[in-house]
C-alpha cells in the first residue's frame, strides 16, 4: 500500500465519520421538522441528539484539508464543478446551525420560534440531499475518462442518492432517538418516532435498491462496479438496512440502532470501493492526483499526530459523556 | 480595476471572487480571534480562582466560557465554509499550492479537532470534574487554538514569500513542505497574529465590561475583567509593537513592491522618510498632509539610515498592487490604532500604580470603551495589509490572482447568497452575545454583584 492509498483510506475514515456524526444531527433536524408543534418531541429528539454541536464538521474540514494537501489537483478539480451544490450545503449547514442556536433562547409557541424551526428543519433536509447529489455525480463521473469532466450531479443517479442521503439521516436519529426514549418509558412519543424511522428504514432500501436500478441504465460502467468490486459492501448494507426496518418493526431499538449505523457505513464504503480508485473522473486517481512523496509524508505525520493526540482525547470526551451527569451544584 | 490588461468581464468575475473570500475571511477572523484569545483569559481567570479561592474568578471564567461555546461554534460553521470556499473559488491556486503548502492545513485540521474535543470537555465539565481536573483541560484549549493560528498564518507568511519548492517546465517540483512552512516570514507574521487575537480579545473583554460599568455596574466582577484585560494588554501590546517592527524588516527584505505600497513611496529615495500622514486620497496619489521623519524608513527597513527604498514607479505595472490606496490607508489605521491602544494600556497601568486601585473616570471608561472595537479593527487591518499589498499576486513574484480564479461561472449568486447569510449570521450572534451577557452571572446573588 502507497502513502496515497494510505491517506485516501483515511480520507474515506473521515468521510464516513460525518456521514455519521453529522447524519444523525442533520437527522435530528428532520426528525425535528416532522415532530411539528409537538413540544415534548422535540425535546426528546434534542435530548437524545445532545446538543447541537456543530464541532461535528471537524470530520469534513479534516477530510477537506487531506483531500487538499494530498490530492490537490481532485480540490481543484471538484471545487470546480461543483461550486453550485457545494455551496448550497454550506449555506444550509450555516442556516440550520444559526436558526437552531436562537431558536434555543426563545420560547416554544411564538412566531419566530416556528418560523426558525422550519428554516432548522429545512436546511436540515437540503444540506444532506445537497451532500449527497454531489456523492452521486461525483461517482457517475468517476467511470468517465476524460480530462476535465463535468459532474453530473443533476443526473437521476444523483438526486436518488440525495433522497438516500436524506432518509438514511433520518433512520439513523430516529433509531438514536427510539433507544433514549425506550429506556425512559416514553411509550407516546416512541410510537411517533419508531413510525419516523420505519418510514425512513423502507425509503433506504427502497432508494438504494433504485439507486442500483438508476446506475443500470444511466452509467453501466458505475453499475458493473458497484455490482463487482462493490457488491459485498452493497449487499452488507442492503442486508443491514433490511434488519434495521425488522428490528424497528419487532421493537428492538438498540439492534436498529446498530444496524442503521452499519447501513451507513457499508453503504458510504460501497460507493468509496465502487470508484477507487478514481477520484474525480478516471484520470484523477488516488495515484495521478496525488502531491508529490515528501507533501505526502508531510500529510500521513499530521494524521498520525491527530490518531496520537486526539483519539484519546476523543475517547476521554465519549467516556465522560456516557456517565450520567451528577446534580448541579450551584 | 483589478488588472487593466485583463478582460472586463474577467475582472468583475475576479473582483467578485475576492469579495466573497474577502468577506467570509474577515467575518471569520473575527471569531477566530476570540476563539484564540478567549481561551487564554478563561484559563487565566479560573487559574486566579484556583489560587485565591475568590469566586468572582470562577464566575468570570464560567461566563467567558460560555460565550466561546457559542463564538465557537459560529467559528466552525464559517472555518468550515472557508476550507471549501479554498476550492471553490480558487481551485487553480489550491492545485498549484495544495501540494505544498498542505502540511500547514492538515496540522491545522488536527489542532482544531483537538480544541473542538477540549471545548466539548471544558464546556460541560464545569461541574462534572474536579476544579483542578477542569482547569487542565482548558490548557489544551488555549494551547491548540494558538496552533491553529499558528498553522493558517505559516500558509499566508508562505503566500509573501514563498519557498520550498521549484518551477520546472511549468510543474511545481522539489517540493520542501518544511521549508515552505518555516519560510523567511513564518516567526514574524504568526507571532504578530496571535499577540493581535490575544490583544483584541484582552481589550474586548475589557471594553464589554467598562461598557457595564458606564451603565452603573461598579462591582467586583467588573473590576477584575477589566484588571484581567488590560493586565494582557499592558503585557503585550508593548511586545507587538516590537514584534510589528520586525515583520516590517521582513516585508522590506522580501516583500519590496508591498512595502513600497503600504509606505506609500512612489518614486525611489535613499535615506526614505518614514511618512506618519500621507493618507491616500483618490486624486492624490502621493497621499495628503505628509508628516515625515527624515531617514527614518531607511533605518527602520533596513538597518540604516541612508539606504535606498524603492518606489513602487520602479516596478513594472503589472507587477504593482492596484489597490496601494487601500493598502496604505489599512497599514496606517493599523499602526494607529496600535499606538493609541498601547497608549490606553500603558496610561491605565500607570494610574492605577500611582493610585492603587484602576481609574474609573468617565474619560478612562470610555477610552477602555472604544478600544475593543478597535483592537477588532486593527487585527481586520492588517489582514488587510497582508493582502492588498501582495496583490497583484495570490502567490507573491509567482502565481498572479487573476490565474487562480475559478472557471466556473456564477460567483455572482453565490456572493450574493453568502454575504446574506453572512449579514444575518452577524447580527444573530450579536443578538445571542447581548442575551447571553444580559443574563445575571452564575451565582451572582452569593457574589453580591447583581
Amino acid at each position: 500500500m502507497s502513502l496515497a492509498d494510505l491517506l485516501a483510506l483515511i480520507l474515506g475514515i473521515s468521510l464516513t465519520a460525518y456521514a455519521l456524526f453529522a447524519g444523525g444531527d442533520f437527522g435530528a433536524g428532520i426528525l425535528d421538522l416532522l415532530a411539528g408543534g409537538d413540544a415534548p418531541e422535540r425535546a426528546a429528539i434534542e435530548t437524545a441528539i445532545g446538543p447541537v454541536w456543530e464541532a461535528n464538521h471537524v470530520w469534513l474540514i479534516f477530510a477537506i484539508t487531506i483531500l487538499l494537501s494530498a490530492f490537490p489537483a481532485a480540490f481543484s478539480a471538484l471545487g470546480t464543478a461543483l461550486l453550485a451544490p457545494l455551496s448550497v450545503a454550506l449555506v444550509a449547514i450555516v442556516l440550520r446551525g444559526a436558526a437552531v442556536g436562537l431558536r434555543a433562547s426563545l420560547d416554544a409557541g411564538t412566531r419566530s420560534h416556528a418560523l426558525l424551526s422550519c428554516l432548522f428543519g429545512a436546511a436540515s433536509v437540503v444540506a444532506p440531499f445537497a451532500f449527497g447529489l454531489v456523492a452521486g455525480g461525483v461517482a457517475v463521473a468517476s467511470r468517465v475518462a476524460v480530462a476535465v469532466p463535468s459532474i453530473p450531479w443533476t443526473g437521476a443517479f444523483a438526486i436518488v442518492v440525495g433522497g438516500l442521503a436524506v432518509c438514511l439521516c433520518t433512520q439513523l436519529a430516529a433509531s438514536f432517538v427510539a433507544v433514549r426514549l425506550a429506556r425512559a418509558g416514553e411509550t407516546r412519543l416512541l410510537v411517533h418516532v419508531r413510525r419516523r424511522g420505519l418510514q425512513a428504514g423502507a425509503g433506504v432500501l427502497v432508494l438504494s435498491v433504485a439507486a442500483l436500478g438508476v446506475a443500470a441504465t444511466a452509467s453501466p460502467a458505475l453499475f458493473r462496479r458497484l455490482t463487482g468490486a462493490a457488491l459485498p459492501l452493497i449487499q452488507l448494507g442492503l442486508a443491514a438496512a433490511a434488519l434495521s426496518l425488522l428490528a424497528l418493526i419487532v421493537c428492538r431499538y438498540r439492534l436498529a440502532r446498530a444496524a442503521s449505523l452499519l447501513t451507513g457505513i457499508a453503504l458510504v464504503w460501497g460507493w468509496l470501493v465502487a470508484q477507487s480508485p478514481n477520484l474525480i473522473g478516471a484520470r484523477l486517481t488516488i495515484h495521478t492526483a496525488a502531491a508529490t512523496a515528501p507533501a505526502l509524508a508531510a500529510v500521513a505525520i499530521a494524521c498520525g499526530a491527530v490518531l496520537l493526540g486526539v483519539l484519546p482525547a476523543l475517547c476521554l470526551l465519549f467516556v465522560m459523556f456516557a456517565r450520567p451527569r451528577p446534580e448541579v451544584i450551584e | 480595476m483589478v488588472v487593466s490588461s485583463l478582460p472586463p468581464a474577467v475582472v468583475s468575475h475576479l473582483t467578485t471572487g475576492r469579495a466573497q473570500i474577502g468577506t467570509s475571511l474577515s467575518f471569520h477572523l473575527f471569531f477566530a480571534v476570540l476563539g484564540v484569545g478567549l481561551p487564554l483569559m478563561m484559563l487565566v481567570a479560573e487559574g486566579m480562582h484556583l489560587r485565591t479561592g475568590d469566586p468572582v474568578w470562577r464566575a468570570l471564567a464560567r461566563r467567558w466560557s460560555k460565550v466561546f461555546g457559542l463564538l465557537f461554534a459560529v467559528g466552525a460553521v464559517s472555518g468550515t465554509i472557508i476550507s471549501f470556499e479554498l476550492g471553490l473559488l480558487w481551485p487553480r491556486f489550491m492545485a498549484y499550492a495544495g501540494g505544498i503548502i498542505g502540511l500547514p492545513f492538515s496540522l491545522e485540521g488536527a489542532a482544531f479537532f483537538l480544541e473542538a474535543i477540549f471545548a466539548g470537555i471544558y464546556l460541560y465539565g464545569w461541574d462534572r470534574l474536579s476544579p483542578c481536573a477542569h482547569w487542565l483541560c482548558g490548557v489544551p484549549i488555549a494551547f491548540s487554538a494558538a496552533a491553529s493560528a499558528f498553522f493558517i498564518v505559516t500558509a499566508n507568511a508562505w503566500m509573501n514569500v514563498p519557498r520550498g519548492f521549484q518551477i520546472v517546465h511549468g510543474r511545481v517540483t522539489h517540493v520542501d513542505p518544511l521549508a515552505a512552512m518555516f519560510n523567511p516570514a513564518w516567526a514574524t507574521e504568526t507571532s504578530h497574529m496571535v499577540l493581535g487575537a490575544y490583544l483584541a480579545t484582552a481589550f474586548g473583554v475589557a471594553s464589554v465590561y467598562a461598557v457595564g460599568m458606564l451603565r452603573g455596574r461598579r462591582n467586583a466582577y467588573h473590576r477584575k475583567a477589566i484588571a484581567l484585560g488590560l493586565s494582557m494588554a499592558a503585557i503585550l501590546a508593548p511586545l507587538q509593537v516590537a514584534v510589528g517592527d520586525l515583520l516590517g524588516r521582513t516585508v522590506a527584505a522580501h516583500q519590496p513592491a508591498t512595502l513600497a505600497a503600504i509606505e506609500g513611496v512612489t518614486h525611489s529615495e535613499r535615506g526614505a522618510g518614514l511618512n506618519v500622514g500621507g493618507i491616500p486620497v483618490p486624486g492624490h496619489p502621493a497621499g495628503v498632509i505628509d508628516v515625515k521623519i527624515p531617514n527614518l524608513l531607511s533605518l527602520l527597513a533596513f538597518d540604516r539610515s541612508n539606504a535606498t527604498v524603492r518606489g513602487l514607479d520602479t516596478f513594472p505595472k503589472p507587477d504593482r498592487t492596484p489597490l496601494a490606496g487601500p493598502a496604505r490607508l489599512a497599514f496606517i489605521g493599523m499602526v494607529g490604532i496600535g499606538t493609541a491602544l498601547v497608549a490606553v494600556a500603558l496610561g491605565y497601568w500607570l494610574r492605577r500604580r500611582r493610585d492603587g486601585t484602576g481609574p474609573e473616570d468617565r474619560v478612562t471608561l470610555a477610552a477602555l470603551a472604544a478600544a475593543g472595537p478597535l483592537a477588532f479593527l486593527a487585527n481586520e487591518l492588517g489582514w488587510l495589509v497582508s493582502e492588498f499589498g501582495r496583490q497583484p499576486w495570490i502567490v507573491y513574484g509567482v502565481f498572479r490572482t487573476s490565474s487562480a480564479i475559478t472557471t466556473s461561472p456564477g460567483l455572482g449568486a453565490t456572493f450574493s447568497a453568502f454575504t446574506v447569510v453572512y449579514v444575518g449570521l452577524s447580527a444573530l450572534t450579536f443578538w445571542s452575545v447581548r442575551r447571553l451577557a444580559a443574563r445575571p452571572p452564575d451565582g451572582s446573588r452569593a457574589l453580591g454583584v447583581v
